[in-house]
């Protein structure tokens, strides 16, 4: 009991006891959804068979008809433009705003601070409020781009099926940004002076410090700002339900919420599981990814 | 002179971003008709000023109250799980310490319109339907822990491991260097990633539509959903309901701010 | 503790006799009301009148309404009454979850099935048993702006009767200059979509089981043109009904395809001659049809007192004199409306009533309404035409009534 108490307290018990904390309350609150979203998109199930776990098993029935609808090729196409265009133009703007906030001038870290309100508004909000900027007949970012004689013609962002994923991917954008820049800006204010004010002795342009110091140093925050922006993305339901409702026509129609449609509006449950588990399974591949990129971390 | 071009810059970038924020207190200042108007006004023709009716008609502080009590209560306990978790995380490097933080990850996949069903039906195995504000505050505190241990795990890989491994010569146990050099030192970053938590609480919203049937127990999102329901008229009143609902996290915001950005952005020591 | 299982034993035997315990039973009614409305007046109302008898009434989101009302049943947390909106009747009769209120009715001094309209009553009506009773009904017409159609120089006195009457108005009143579009309509990738749909396919010999047909096409073409000539907003694809009809009220568009819902936001924000007109249709003398809405108060099966929920939708059905003026619904069943608030529009929608074709019955309706709503968008859009596109959808539908 000493022994257990002591490894507990001083050596890597400590440790283990720390992280099954975690993981235990995972494991019961995370973890049972997933195995049971895996188990019923193995069985045929409807709205009423949802409590029972006594349902016909099918094997991998479900998985064929899901893959062999018409619509699966275009939602996959989809959730891959939106997922790429969201995460690479969140690190764009976030890192550059990132860096530029960086810089020495009155007001910085204030105004930078501002940039958090995108994370305070609730999702439903953030949702209408993106809804009346982008409606087409009488939406101000049309007036806008009129204004300034962008567009001669209103854009019907939401109803224009070659338009509409574009729509939600710059709401999505707009989400993102505040997360991507404070993150990268923690990682960029970690980064010692001194190595650049030595590069600056050698002689170095800004450029090339940017390539040698700034970029190898921020590898670990970059590596996990893309994964969790991947993981945010994908779990990316309420502006769509907010903006397109996947549509028009499936135009605007990714994986997350195609799921929801399956599951609980034309009671498919069984696919609307099956399209969970392949992003799921997607997902792990996201996450390795993040944790071999966490070996790059510098630990001082 | 270059340090007022780049603030000139920072005012516009800020100001673009917050432009919808703007667009959401504007209309909701709109009387009627106005928001449908082309081309739109900048600036409310008549100011329709209907915060005490939106607050008093919904019964507005009792749904953020609610909201309050969830966002409080499911901080508290990522708080109080995850903090260990991260710092376990960021010291020790083994397999075993991969495949924890891997499986963190992928413990977070799913919308929660997905996570919702089974959900619903295991809570209710196990009687928690019968305390809807604590099963929200346990799912929700599911959701976002595995986020909070990411990012408080950089918090703690920028506390020196020398400072730590000095205590523990002195006689320190890994339990006292902990809690009195790690935890101090990487303070601030649990704070804000605290605050970030609590915020993405505070707007939390399928778990409470489902959990909770009774309307007193709701917090404000599943408020202002049921406001904007299928058949909604009154958008400028929703826009008045969400700015209400945003604006005193805003100012406590605000007002935190410098201390939030600072705690996020200077390293541990400075 | 024990009396209460007493009791509720005795009202599961003794039946009507039950009723004179003193027994305090409560109610679960689930609705997609809010404070104020239908449901929540009417359970006050009836709560005067039984002290005895407590109804807990619960909004649920009309779109959460089926899903949430599932999971309850299957966890054993259902309601003992709820709102059912007329497609998903089907679905839950099927199952053995609502009670059969044949036996009820036939008891009843209030309710005669006969009195029912013959839409509403086939909403309820599931393999010979009736399972709920209609709350109200609704249907659709064509509401016009009669300034605009003075101003165009059309006669508002007269307004389209024909699908080449409508065009050719819409035409005449689309002024893109102004903003203003000739008609508002709904094709949205929803039960809305379906529901405005239905009766156009309808007129033309058509319906749900039957897609595929040249008058289909005919019809989907027509609403295709409608938007491809500018003549409607390209944001019928993703608006509600009710979101539609807002440019209406606003003067965006000059005619708009709605139910008697709207009529209360109408009276507040139309600033103009409003009035309303029977759906047109394909040419003179064809078939006439309509849409029908609104939702049933159904007894969930498992209901402990099925008893005192029957007394409350008998209570319910006997307020269906009052739902015009006070709800905003067409009376679902043969009773005499006094003094109806505008009193002409409330002739149009009796009438149109009369043609209103309820959708399905189905259990499987959503995949149904799914099919159709597709060959709506991927036409509207320009994927496909409208033929193949309602070939694709009996495909479907085929595959869902086959099962």
């Amino acid at each position: 009991m000493a022994h257990f108490w002591s490894s507990i307290r001083d050596s890597r018990g400590f440790d283990a006891l720390l992280v099954w904390l975690a993981l235990g309350y995972l494991t019961v609150f995370s973890a049972f959804p997933l195995v049971y979203n895996f188990v019923i998109s193995l069985q045929t199930v409807d709205l009423f068979s949802l409590a029972s776990f006594d349902r016909p098993f099918v094997g991998l029935e479900n998985y064929r008809e899901v893959l062999s609808d018409p619509v699966a090729g275009t939602v996959l196409w989809n959730t891959i433009r939106f997922v790429v265009l969201s995460v690479v133009f969140q690190l764009l703007i976030g890192f550059g705003l990132a860096l530029f906030f960086q810089q020495d001038f009155p007001g910085s870290s204030y105004l930078r601070g501002l940039f958090l309100a995108g994370w305070i508004m609730p999702a439903l909000v953030v949702g209408a409020v993106w809804s009346w900027i982008l409606a087409g007949d009488f939406g101000v970012l049309n007036y806008v781009l009129r204004s300034f004689g962008l567009i001669d013609e209103n854009i019907f962002w939401l109803s224009d099926h070659q338009v509409s994923l574009y729509s939600v991917i710059i709401a999505n954008i707009w989400l993102g940004v505040p997360f991507n820049m404070i993150l990268l800006s923690v990682g960029l204010a970690s980064i010692p002076q001194d190595l650049y004010e030595a590069a600056e002795l050698d002689g170095a342009g800004a450029w090339q410090r940017f390539y040698t110091i700034t970029l190898p140093l921020m590898r670990a925050p970059l590596g996990a700002v893309v994964s969790l922006g991947i993981i945010f993305t994908l779990q990316q339901f309420d502006l769509f339900a907010a903006l397109t409702q996947g549509g028009p026509s499936n135009a605007s129609n990714v994986a997350q919420y195609w799921s929801w449609q399956l599951s609980f509006q034309t009671y498919q449950i069984s696919r609307g599981s099956v399209v969970s588990v392949l992003m799921i399974v997607f997902v792990i591949g996201v996450a390795a990814i993040y944790t071999r990129s966490t070996r790059y971390e510098q630990n001082y | 002179m270059k340090k007022y071009i780049l603030l000139a810059f920072a005012i516009l970038f800020v100001g673009i971003y917050l432009f919808p924020l703007y667009w959401m207190y504007v209309t909701g200042l709109k009387a009627g008709s106005e928001i449908f108007r082309f081309p739109p006004t900048f600036w409310p023709q008549t100011l329709h000023f209907n915060v005490v009716d939106i607050w008093v008609r919904l019964r507005m502080d009792r749904f953020l109250t609610n909201s309050l009590i969830i966002a409080l209560g499911a901080t508290a306990i990522i708080v109080a799980v995850g903090t260990g978790c991260a710092y376990a995380l960021a010291r020790v490097r083994s397999i075993w310490m991969d495949v924890a933080l891997f499986a963190t990850l992928m413990m977070q996949v799913l919308p929660s319109s997905l996570m919702i069903t089974p959900i619903f039906v295991s809570f209710n195995m196990v009687g928690l339907l019968e305390y809807p504000r604590l099963a929200v505050v346990l799912a929700q505190a599911a959701k976002l822990l595995p986020l909070y241990i990411v990012l408080c795990r950089t918090a703690f890989m920028q506390v020196p491991r020398e400072l730590e491994e000095a205590a523990l010569v002195d006689g320190n146990s890994r339990m006292g260097a902990f809690f009195q050099i790690a935890v101090p030192l990487a303070r601030n970053g649990i704070l804000v990633t605290s605050v970030l938590v609590f915020l993405q609480s505070f707007g939390e919203y399928v778990y409470s539509r489902s959990l909770i049937g009774e309307r007193a127990l709701q917090p404000a999102t599943v408020g202002l959903q049921s406001f904007m329901g299928p058949n909604t008229s009154d958008w400028s009143g929703v826009m008045t309901y969400s700015a209400i609902y945003v604006t005193p996290i805003l100012i406590v915001f605000v007002l935190l701010q410098r201390r939030i950005v600072s705690g996020l952005t200077a390293g541990a020591l400075k | 503790m024990k009396s209460t299982i007493l009791a509720f034993a005795a009202a599961g035997l003794l039946a009507s006799t039950a009723m004179a315990s003193a027994e305090q039973v409560t109610l679960d009614l689930w609705t997609i009301d809010d404070p104020g409305e239908y449901h929540y007046v009417l359970a006050e109302e009836f709560m005067e009148e039984h002290p005895d008898i407590t109804v807990n009434v619960r909004t649920v989101q009309f779109r959460d309404m089926v899903n949430d009302l599932a999971r309850a049943v299957a966890t054993g947390n259902g309601p003992d009454i709820t709102y059912i909106d007329n497609p998903e009747v089907a679905l839950f009769a099927s199952r053995g979850l609502l009670l059969d209120l044949t036996p009820y009715i036939e008891k009843s001094e209030v309710v005669n099935a006969e009195d029912i309209y013959p839409g509403p009553l086939a909403s309820v009506t599931w393999d010979g048993g009736i399972y709920g009773l209609p709350r109200g009904a609704n249907t659709i017409a064509l509401y016009y702006n009669a300034d605009k159609f003075r101003e165009a120089g059309l006669d508002p006195d007269n307004p389209p009767k024909t699908w080449d009457e409508l065009y050719q108005a819409a035409k005449v009143l689309t002024k893109p200059e102004e903003n203003a579009y000739g008609i508002a309509f709904s094709a949205v990738a929803t039960e809305e979509g379906t529901f405005q749909f239905l009766p156009w396919l309808q007129m033309t010999g058509g319906d749900y089981d039957n897609v595929a047909t040249e008058g289909g096409a005919r019809a989907l073409n027509f609403w295709k043109r409608l938007l491809d000539e500018g003549l409607a907003s390209p944001d019928t694809l993703i608006r509600s009904q009710w979101d539609s009809t807002g440019t209406f009220n606003t003067g965006s568009a000059a005619m708009a395809i709605s139910g008697p819902w709207e009529l209360p936001r109408m009276s507040e924000e139309a600033e103009f001659d409003y009035r309303a007109a029977l759906l047109p249709i394909p040419e003179e003398g064809a078939e006439r049809a309509s849409a029908l809405g609104e939702g049933d108060n159904v007894i969930l099966a498992n209901s402990d007192n099925p008893e005192e929920a029957f007394l409350f939708l008998e209570f319910l059905y006997e307020q269906m004199p009052r739902v015009w003026n006070e709800f905003g619904y067409l009376p679902a069943s043969r009773v005499e409306v006094n003094d109806p608030k505008t009193p002409t529009i409330y002739a149009v929608f009796e009438e149109s009533m009369k043609y209103a074709r309820n959708r399905g019955p189905h259990p499987e309706w959503p995949r149904i309404s799914k099919a159709v709503q597709e060959a709506i968008q991927s036409t509207l859009t320009g994927q496909t035409d409208a033929g193949t596109a309602l070939e694709t959808a009996q495909q479907k539908i085929d595959g869902v009534l086959g099962e």
